[in-house]
Order: structure tokens, then C-alpha cells, then sequence
């Protein structure tokens, strides 16, 4: 990256950073009013379309438009691997339709049903979607999915759903492992220095998909420490292979948390629900990501964090208007959204 | 030379539900209508009744497609018809579609399953020819032993060390012998009581183990020829499957014409879903139609429509004008030209088609550029061969190549020589620089005339402020004008009297205000914008003329080119010599025209196009049959 275009992104990187709205504030506004809440969203931001409040759907949609194109913006001037890396993370985002073709499909919903929860991506769409929606059953659409870029991760999710007993969790989770496997992979072309950074964000994600399905594999569904084991995806930097086949082996929850890494370890101490451990795991890897992008100790490294900062934001705000339409007490939206842990 | 595209009036039918069909297909066979949506203040009429009839459409024609991606014969083309379609007649049909590609989309899967085992099958096969020689009795692999258990078989490389990993939390080993397209060829082995648990992760990594029959008992060899037994097996069964979709699809072929059919005629009602709009029984439909087809569609719709219907006509309003469809008329002649301008951009409504003036000037420039009497003939003769397969590309060559040939006879120029042929002017090369000032005049005489033209774009498009004390108006024109006039000026004489100086500040000033106007931001901001504007007028003016010094360096080069092919000729002997001097004039011929094409199209876009052209006009899309 030339000189100009590395002074260019640090200023865009600066003010998209200084637009996040950060927990405290998102925790607020669960107790204020909608109205409040969508003014102060709207902000100043020239050229943007204002929010329309009157289909919950859209507001979700828009809120996830301007945060792509934002993230288009930032990562526009990076170039080759850097770029490929980029652009395969935002794959993540177009996971989540992949999910929603998939379980809609299977379970027989409606083609308007499935659309109408499907996210408009823009220029990131790589997905057929109008010819996928058109597919008469679920295995026509799985052969056209396999035609797509998506075809590997179809091909291993196809297999988990046929030999798990047709459980679309194991899949949207198989989904899940095989772009994580990528997306390290991907990394790995980076030059070293920005590697290693990325290394660091990254790491917590995986820690945190590893420990909590390893969880849900052993102590939910009752697989064997082998198979468990073998459903994980790339390790990260403090749970690697050897402590995970470790961790596999243990008989209770309680004894795996107690087995955990001292971070880990302090954070999960007497949490009982796996959905809870999540979000306390997801708050730690947020942290990470947050420190990562004030410290400014590396640009391609703090790009990735805000990326993962402004989705988590996105899914945060669409639970919390979600709520607040359907007039939902606030405990409950507390709970819906993971900030009552 | 010079047209508008053609005049459009808008139409808007009020007509009864039940003739909506009817009306559609009569358009479509027209194809005169480019339909519009009706604004938003007719909220009277708010309802889209063609909507459900639409999306039974789709289902059926997505459903028909499909279907005919597996069908080998071709159906009988539909015939115009003006027999209406009914829903309940698609919903059938759509019934009867849907059950079919269920029955296709069933056998297509386990088509891909039998291509999924077939394809485990060859791996191992190929893996097994590595030990076709050992002694070994490989019926062992499949008996349970008491303690023992081995596993054979092959798993994608990326899985091999997590699943190795893995393996390592039981009793077992797992070890590859072999590596290749992606595959580990692997054994695993443990103890028995454990083997379960085993299974449920080797499938987890999609291991594929090498499948003993019962009955078997040898070496490698003898289970390659079980393996290749299966593969031959499981070849049939595809071509079965295979057979039994063509059957079920030659046994549906009356039922697919008859879709064919339906959806031919119901199409043009249905691509109408999204701009029909009516309520309680009554419809309407809007469009832009060619105002000299507005009386053939009235009296048309009026014979074929069972019940009254209620007509309006209009000219388009000064606001609508950039809705307005551009449909360009234009000679046979002139349509491969209109090509290259659309490529640029569509003239909007009310602009100047400037095919016609391009198509001149084009032709003109490239015959001054490549001027040979030869090498026009052999451009024309290349266009005469390529008439039949690409018509368009023949035209602009066979007219390119006259006009080069014409202008070989002005400088007496055959396949590069000079003097073989009286010229009827002279040879650029006599007096390159007259050549050179001549290039420029004409380039001027380009710019004035496309400055012109955007002075009347501009009034045609209701901005007179610019069109008249803009850069692009008639002060632009008259600074143009005036510099050219001081240039020469202060070549004749040697300096640029206060007259001049005058006639150049005068409209220049009334250009730097008008920007001034406009401008907004701060003063100083202001004057910074003003300043580069002004600038950047000048310096486009400056280097736009100077751009078409190109007619003649590229006239003047041809003649280098030339020289060059005989200089090495004349250092041969008489075989060789002719050998160079053909393949030099190919060489002239294909790089130098493919070159001097370029030059003059980029002369055509950025120092014509881009002065008077917006090139923002919307395509004339007609409704129409579309099989």
C-alpha cells in the first residue's frame, strides 16, 4: 500500500472508529425510547437515507446497508492479498443468508418467508439468491450452491446434515468451522507483521467457536472426545490443539471451565448456560478487537477488528429495534441481546 | 447529418380488467410502447392487478427452463396467437411442471450420488494399482477381528492431520501411505471396542473406505478387478438414470410444448405486472410511444379490444424530458456508427443524435490518417468478406477503406509508394508543416462545430444561462473564436493587439462569472474554484486543438512506415524483397489501421462527445414477443 493510500484509510479508519457506538452506550439505549434512540443513530451523516420505522425488515436492512457500505469504503484502497483476505471476511456476512437459504429450505418455509430474511449485500453478493429461492427442494439448491464459490463449505455441510441426523444447528456450525479453516488459511498470505496482528483479533473468535461448540458437542449432543474434537475448527493462540484434546477428554462442564486458560478461566467461573458463556466470551473477543483499533499498532489488523466491531453493532441494534417494535419489556430485550450477562 | 431522436408522445390507456391481455399482446406484436409506471399522485388507481398472474408466470417459466436444460430436442416454435391466457390455464400447467421437475431434480440427485461413489470407487482403484503386486489377502480388511480393527481407505488431505489429531483421543492410529489429487490414501488401526466411535469420526472427515465384498478373498489384484467390475456397474447405472430422464421428458413433450406455448403468449401481460395499475375493474397502462405510431396503436387496440377504451395522448413535459426513451432513427448505413456512439453513451431526449456527424468525420479522418490508394482497397475488400458474419464491422470498414483509397489518390499513394501514381494534391511528406497547420485548422473546425452542437443541446434542455454565457455556450464559442483569431495574429505579425486581447477577455470574463455564480463555500474557496475552472477552460481548448495534430503525424508516419518496409527490402534479393515488401504492407495495414482507428474514435469521444453530449438518454425498450 502506497504511503498516501496508508495515511488515507488511517483517517477513514479513525472516523469510522469514532462512529462505533461502543456496549455502554448500546446497553443504554435499551431503556430509551425508539424514537430517541433512531435520531441518534441517524446522526450527521450527509447523503444517507433516513430510517424507515414503519417495517421492522427494513430497518434491519438499512442498518446492515450502511454498515457494508462503510466497510466497503474502508477496505477499497488495500490490494492484492490483503484485499482477497478482505473480501473473503465479508463472506461471513453472506454466510448468514447462506444459513437462511438453507435452513428455510429444509424446514419447507415459504420462498417470501425466506427472502424476507435475507440480507441485501450489494456489491458483496456473490450468491445466485433469485435462482436459489427458485429451487423446488432443498437438494436442487444444495447442487446449485455447489456451482457457487460456496461449494466447499456446502459440500462438508451436506455431509454433517446427512450422517447427524438432518440437524440444521450441526450445519449452520460445520458452516461456520469450514470458513474459520478458510479464512486462517487466508491470513496466512498476509505479510507477516500484518499476520501476526491479525493473528491476535482473530484469535479470540476462534477460542471462543471452539470452546463453546466444544461444549455444546460433548455436553449437549453427547459425541464422543474424538468427534468433538474433529468438529473444531483452526485453533487460536490460547486454546490450541493440545489443550482442546485436553479440554475434549473432561466428563462435566464444570471441570472444562476449571481446565481453561486463566482469562477464560476467570470469565466463565460459575456460568452454568452455554448461551451466557457465549456472550461473555463474545464481550472478551470485542474487548480485544476494540483495543486493537484504539491502539492503532496496525492498519489491515485494526480495518479486520472494525469489521467485527461494526457487526457485532449491527446485530446488536437489529435485536434491540427488533424489540423495541414489537414493544417488548426491556428485561426481555436485555436477555435477547446478551446484555444481562 | 445531424437528427434528434425521434418524437415520443405518452400514452395512457384506461381500459376494463378483462382486456388488460388482450391490450398487452397487441402492444408486444407492435412493439411500440415502452411502458412506464405511473406516478405516484394517481393514487386513485393503486392496485397491480397483474401481480399473482405474474408470479404464476414466473414459478412456471423457472420451472420450464429448468426442464428444458435437460431436454435435447428442440420444441416446435409458438405462433403468435391473440387467444387470451388464463390463470387457472398456468396454475395447471405450473401443477403439472412442478410434479415433473420434482421427478428430474429426484433422479439428478441420485445422479450426483452415484457420480460421488463412482468417483470414491476410481480414487481407490487408482490408489490399489500401487500394490498390485503384493501377495497380501485383503479379505482380512474386512472380517472383524477381536481386537484388531484396521480401516483402508482415502480422506481429502485438508482433513488428514485434524483427523489424525483426533484419532490420537482413542485407541486408534491412523496412517497415510499415499498421497495424491488431494486425497490421503490412509490405514487405520485399533482395538475393536472402540471402533464405533471410530466410524462416526472417519465419516465426519469423509473418509471413504475401500468397500471388500463378502465373498472376497485375495490379493490387490483380483480386488482391482472387483473395483473395476463396480466401476463398470455403477457407469450402467448412470446411463440408466441418464435414459430414464430423457423418457420422462420425451413422454412430457406435448406437455412442455403446450408451456411453450402459454408462457409465449402470456409473457407480454405479465412483464406488465409491475407498471399495470388499476382497481375496482378498471386499468391503466402507461408508455412513451413514437409519435408517428400513435395512430396505428389507437385504431389497432380499438379493433382488437372487446370493450371501450379511453385514450390519452400527450407531449412530454419540460420535467419528464429525462424519462423521455431515446429511439433513434437512422439509415441502414448509419447503424453500425450508432454502435460506436452508444458505446459512449445514449443521446438523451433532447439531444442531437450525433451519428451522423460522426460517421462523416470519422471516415474523413481516417482516410487522412491512412491515406492509400492499396491498403484503403484491401480495408474494403476485408469488409466486402466479412458482410455476411459481421455486417456491422463490414460497413465501417468497407466506408473506412474508400475513404482511405480516395485519399491515396489525393496524395498518390499505392501500398506505400510515392511516385508511382500522380498525386492529386501532394504527398505529406512535400510540406509536412502545411500538413501539420492544416491538421489544426481542422481541428478547430471540430471543436467550433461541437461546440455548436452543445449550444443547442443546452437550449434544447432549457438551460439558456449556460448556453449562452457558459464555456460550453456561446461565450465558449466566442473565446474560442477570438483566441483562434489571436493565435493567428500573433503568427502573422508577431503580436496580439489590445483588439484581440479584448475579444478574448470579453467572453471569458462572462464565463469565469457565470462559474462564480454557482460556485458556493467559503470566498477564498470560491476563488481557488473559479481560478482552476478557468484554467482548466483554457488548457481543454489549448490541448483539444492540439490533440488533432495527430491527423497529420499519423498521415506523415504512414509514409515513415512505408519508407522503413522498402529500406529493408531494397537490403534483399528480388524474393526476398517482394517476401518483405508484402508482409511489410500486411504489417501496415493490420497494425497501423487497427492503431489509426483507435486515434480516431478517442479524437471523436473525448474532444467531440465530451463537449456536447451527456450521452444520459434511456434506451426505447418496447414491449414485444419474445419467444
Amino acid at each position: 500500500m502506497s504511503r498516501f493510500s496508508s495515511h488515507y484509510l488511517d483517517t477513514r479508519l479513525d472516523i469510522f472508529a469514532g462512529r462505533l457506538i461502543g456496549y455502554p452506550r448500546l446497553v443504554a439505549f435499551i431503556e430509551q425510547p425508539l424514537e430517541r434512540i433512531m435520531a441518534e443513530l441517524a446522526g450527521p451523516r450527509p447523503g444517507r437515507e433516513a430510517f424507515d420505522l414503519s417495517r421492522a425488515g427494513r430497518v434491519e436492512a438499512q442498518l446492515m446497508q450502511h454498515a457494508l457500505e462503510d466497510i466497503h469504503i474502508l477496505i477499497r484502497p488495500f490490494s492484492g492479498s490483503e484485499r482477497r483476505f478482505f473480501f473473503f471476511a465479508m463472506r461471513w456476512f453472506e454466510l448468514a443468508n447462506l444459513k437462511v437459504l438453507i435452513r428455510g429450505k429444509f424446514s419447507g418455509a415459504a420462498r417470501e418467508e425466506i427472502e424476507q430474511q435475507l440480507v441485501d449485500l450489494g456489491s458483496f453478493t456473490d450468491l445466485p439468491l433469485t435462482r436459489l429461492l427458485e429451487t423446488d427442494d432443498p437438494f436442487e439448491m444444495l447442487r446449485l450452491l455447489e456451482t457457487t464459490a460456496y461449494a466447499g463449505i456446502v459440500r462438508q455441510a451436506r455431509r454433517v446434515y446427512e450422517e447427524q441426523g438432518h440437524d440444521l444447528f450441526l450445519l449452520d456450525a460445520t458452516i461456520d468451522r469450514v470458513f474459520f479453516i478458510d479464512l486462517t488459511q487466508r491470513a496466512q498470505f498476509l505479510q507477516s507483521q500484518d499476520a501476526e496482528f491479525v493473528g491476535r483479533v482473530m484469535s479470540e473468535v476462534l477460542d471462543r467457536f471452539n470452546l463453546l461448540w466444544l461444549l455444546r458437542y460433548r455436553f449437549a449432543y453427547g459425541l464422543s472426545a474424538a468427534k468433538s474434537f474433529y468438529l473444531l475448527t483452526a485453533t487460536g493462540r490460547k486454546l490450541r490443539s493440545v489443550e482442546l484434546m485436553r479440554l475434549a477428554r473432561l466428563e462435566t462442564v464444570e471441570e472444562v471451565i476449571a481446565s481453561l486458560p486463566a482469562p477464560y478461566r476467570e470469565r466463565l467461573e460459575g456460568l452454568q448456560v452455554i448461551a451466557d458463556m457465549e456472550t461473555v466470551m463474545e464481550y472478551h473477543a470485542l474487548t480485544v478487537a476494540s483495543d486493537m483499533l484504539q491502539r492503532k499498532s496496525n492498519l489491515l489488523a485494526g480495518c479486520f477488528a472494525y469489521i467485527l466491531l461494526r457487526e457485532a453493532e449491527v446485530r446488536f441494534l437489529q435485536a434491540l429495534i427488533k424489540g423495541k417494535l414489537l414493544d417488548f419489556d426491556p428485561a426481555l430485550i436485555r436477555q435477547a441481546v446478551g446484555a444481562g450477562t | 447529418m445531424l437528427t434528434t431522436p425521434l418524437a415520443m408522445k405518452k400514452v395512457s390507456l384506461y381500459m376494463v380488467d378483462a382486456d388488460a391481455q388482450r391490450a398487452a399482446t397487441v402492444l408486444a406484436g407492435m412493439a411500440a410502447m415502452h411502458p412506464i409506471e405511473a406516478p405516484e399522485e394517481d393514487s386513485e388507481l393503486n392496485e397491480y392487478p397483474a401481480t399473482s398472474f405474474y408470479r404464476v408466470y414466473h414459478d412456471l417459466e423457472s420451472r420450464f427452463n429448468k426442464i428444458m436444460g435437460y431436454h435435447q430436442e428442440p420444441l416446435v416454435p409458438p405462433v403468435p396467437s391473440s387467444e387470451i391466457v388464463h390463470l387457472d390455464q398456468l396454475q395447471a400447467l405450473d401443477e403439472g411442471l412442478k410434479d415433473l421437475w420434482i421427478r428430474v431434480s429426484d433422479v439428478e440427485e441420485q445422479l450426483r450420488r452415484q457420480h460421488e461413489s463412482t468417483g470414491a470407487i476410481r480414487q481407490l482403484s487408482n490408489s490399489l494399482r500401487k500394490f498390485s503386486s503384493l501377495d497380501l489377502d485383503l479379505g482380512r480388511l474386512r472380517r472383524r477381528g477381536r481386537f484388531l480393527r484396521i480401516f483402508v481407505g482415502t480422506v481429502p488431505s485438508a482433513n488428514y492431520d485434524q483427523l489424525k489429531r483426533a484419532l490420537s483421543l482413542t485407541s486408534f492410529i491412523a496412517k497415510s501411505f499415499y498421497t495424491s489429487e488431494g486425497l490421503d490414501h490412509l490405514v487405520v488401526f485399533g482395538a475393536s471396542e472402540e471402533d464405533e466411535d471410530v466410524q462416526d469420526v472417519l465419516d465426519s472427515a469423509d473418509f471413504r473406505g475401500i468397500s471388500v465384498p463378502d465373498e472376497f478373498k485375495g490379493s490387490p489384484a483380483q480386488l482391482q478387478s472387483d473395483l473395476d467390475r463396480q466401476i463398470g456397474e455403477a457407469d450402467a447405472v448412470v446411463a440408466q438414470l441418464e435414459q430414464s430422464v430423457d423418457a420422462m421428458l420425451a413422454s412430457e413433450r406435448q406437455t412442455l410444448q403446450r408451456a411453450q406455448e402459454l408462457l409465449y403468449r402470456a409473457r407480454p401481460y405479465a412483464r406488465l405486472a409491475s407498471v399495470l395499475r388499476g382497481r375496482g375493474g378498471l386499468v391503466n397502462l402507461q408508455g412513451w410511444v413514437p409519435a408517428r405510431r400513435v395512430q396505428q396503436l389507437r385504431e389497432q387496440l380499438r379493433q382488437e379490444l372487446r370493450f371501450p377504451l379511453h385514450i390519452e395522448i400527450s407531449d412530454p413535459e419540460f420535467d419528464e424530458f429525462a424519462e423521455v426513451p431515446t429511439l433513434l432513427p437512422g439509415s441502414a448505413l448509419l447503424r453500425p456508427f450508432q454502435g460506436l456512439v452508444k458505446t459512449f453513451g445514449l443521446p438523451g431526449y433532447r439531444e442531437v443524435d450525433p451519428t451522423g456527424a460522426f460517421a462523416l468525420s470519422y471516415i474523413l479522418m481516417f482516410g487522412m490518417m491512412f491515406g492509400d490508394i492499396g491498403h484503403g482497397a484491401v480495408i474494403a475488400l476485408a469488409g466486402l468478406l466479412l458482410w455476411k458474419r459481421y455486417p456491422a464491422a463490414a460497413i465501417i470498414a468497407m466506408l473506412a477503406g474508400l475513404s482511405s483509397t480516395v485519399f491515396g489518390f489525393i496524395y498518390g499513394s499505392l501500398f506505400g509508394y510515392e511516385h508511382v501514381i500522380e498525386p492529386l494534391w501532394m504527398s505529406p511528406m512535400e510540406d509536412p508543416v502545411l500538413v501539420l497547420v492544416l491538421a489544426v485548422v481542422w481541428g478547430a473546425g471540430f471543436l467550433l462545430f461541437a461546440n455548436l452542437l452543445s449550444i443547442r443541446n443546452l437550449l434544447a434542455q432549457g438551460q439558456t444561462e449556460a448556453a449562452l454565457l457558459g464555456g460550453r455556450g456561446l461565450a465558449g464559442l466566442l473565446f474560442y473564436l477570438a483566441a483562434c483569431y489571436a493565435a493567428y495574429q500573433a503568427f502573422a505579425s508577431g503580436k496580439v493587439g489590445w483588439m484581440e486581447s479584448t475579444l478574448v477577455a470579453l467572453p471569458f470574463a462572462s464565463i469565469v462569472a457565470l462559474q462564480w455564480r454557482h460556485s458556493s463555500g467559503p470566498r477564498f474557496e470560491r476563488i481557488m474554484v473559479v481560478f482552476i475552472e478557468g484554467l482548466e477552460h483554457v488548457i481543454s481548448n489549448v490541448s483539444g486543438t492540439l490533440s488533432f495534430l495527430r491527423v497529420a503525424a499519423f498521415s506523415l508516419n504512414h509514409i515513415a512506415l512505408a519508407a522503413a518496409v522498402f529500406a529493408i527490402a531494397g537490403m534483399l534479393d528480388s524474393v526476398g524483397h517482394v517476401l518483405t515488401v508484402i508482409l511489410g504492407n500486411i504489417f501496415i495495414i493490420v497494425l497501423e489501421g487497427a492503431i489509426v482507428a483507435i486515434q480516431c474514435l478517442r479524437l471523436e469521444y473525448y474532444e467531440g462527445f465530451s463537449r456536447f453530449f451527456t450521452g444520459k438518454g434511456r434506451a426505447f425498450e418496447p414491449l414485444e414477443l419474445e419467444t
